[in-house]
């Protein structure tokens, strides 16, 4: 990875249930960060695709939320496969660079709810 | 009679002339020398020349920092990595990041990212352009404080990303196209980031991307994609190429449509 020395900022969002994968991205240029996986994941989602695959959703929703011109701000998406659940955020609103954390978890193991909050307080913690 | 045109036997016999080159041109050549350099733990400076001059630090094999006439040089910042110890700025060894576990911090982040991304951008430009390299220079430091340890692999396999992404990108823009202001008489609302903001506000007559990105401190290559992104919205044309581009109707958007994942599957998978 490109900072290796920030995988180990991941290590907080490795404790929501069902985890699987995370990334720190910058989406203003789809670079994959940081990534953190699950120890035994096998045949899990290749990092360097998951993360293109934020950053192309994250640009398509700013694409939207500029032409929609409601003075909102993209918070997060949530995005339910079959087996998985895909949660992207941008860490700080408004930072340039823009910073996603994508975390990936299984759909059986993981609380939404919970997920979610952990998610928003990780992004949190950030603080300039 | 043969069915190998005369410029593709040109190229083998090149080929054979000079092992390391190959039919992709300066940048495999390039691509050759950084990965030798890097095989034998080198330090010291790789300097550069052609459409763009610069030069590639290299500290123990691992690229440590780089700069290009045509990419906008790192801001010194008086937080980050140097703050942390997480960079040596007068040759010690880089520390493992712990520090970063007990206080993250999206400002730390962003230092890091903001000694990383230049060299990442630089490189890219020094591999894209004709450029040559000389001989390189043992022992020759960056700016003290301006290094980001990265291993030749991973900055030639995002460099290669980030020439799909450009490749994309060019039939509608590129950093180098000339681009203005999109003022209809009755313009329609937008919303845009700080980001994008703060490029709208700079776009003048013979504005570019990299004109920008150079004006910002931005990033060329980041800065030619948030112009796509305007361009995209509407707000900026590329003059001579709207045409091609877009139906001439007030917010009509490029046709082509720039995806990162796209980008992955064109250099031959998640991984390459």
């Amino acid at each position: 990875m490109i900072l290796p020395a920030a995988d180990e900022l991941l290590a907080p969002v490795m404790a929501i249930d069902g985890f699987r994968l995370a990334c720190l991205i910058d989406g203003s240029t789809g670079m994959v960060l940081a990534t953190r996986e699950f120890r035994d994941s096998r045949d899990g989602p290749a990092p360097p695709t998951a993360a293109a695959g934020a950053a192309d959703v994250i640009n398509a929703l700013t694409l939207l939320n500029g032409r929609l011109a409601t003075g909102e701000n993209l918070e997060d998406v949530m995005v339910t496969f079959s087996e998985s659940f895909f949660m992207v955020r941008p860490v700080g609103l408004d930072q340039q660079p823009q910073i996603l954390l994508l975390v990936i978890a299984d759909r059986q193991r993981t609380n939404l709810a919970m997920a979610h909050r952990s998610i928003r307080d990780f992004c949190a913690s950030f603080t300039s | 009679m043969s069915q190998v045109s005369k410029r593709t036997r040109v190229q083998r016999l090149a080929d054979s002339v000079l092992p390391g080159r190959t039919v992709g041109g300066y940048a495999n050549l390039i691509e050759a020398r950084l990965r030798k350099l890097a095989a034998v733990g080198s330090t010291g400076m790789l300097p550069m020349s052609g459409h763009g001059d610069g030069a590639i630090f290299f500290r123990g094999g691992q690229v440590i920092y780089a700069e290009s006439t045509r990419t906008p040089t790192p801001v010194r910042r008086s937080v980050g990595l140097a703050a942390l110890g997480l960079v040596a700025t007068d040759g010690r060894p880089a520390s493992n990041g712990a520090e970063l576990v007990a206080a993250p911090s999206l400002d730390r982040l962003v230092s890091m990212l903001a000694l990383t991304e230049p060299t990442i951008d630089a490189i890219t430009e020094l591999l894209s352009s004709e450029s040559r390299y000389a001989k390189f220079r043992p022992f020759d430091y960056p700016p003290a404080g301006q290094m980001s340890p990265l291993s030749i692999e991973t900055v030639l396999a995002e460099v290669e990303r980030r020439r799909h992404v450009l490749r994309q990108l060019d039939p509608v823009v590129t950093a180098d196209s000339p681009i203005v202001r999109f003022a209809p008489r009755d313009p329609p609302s937008f919303q845009v980031s700080a980001s994008q903001w703060a490029l709208l506000v700079r776009t003048g007559d013979g504005s570019t991307p990299r004109a920008l990105a150079m004006a910002l401190g931005r990033s060329v290559f980041g800065t030619t994609i948030e112009v796509y992104r305007l361009l995209a919205l509407g707000m900026l044309v590329v003059p001579g190429r709207a045409a091609a581009i877009t139906s001439g109707q007030p917010g009509t958007r490029p046709a082509e449509v720039m995806s990162f994942i796209r980008a992955l599957s064109d250099t031959g998978g998640p991984d390459a």
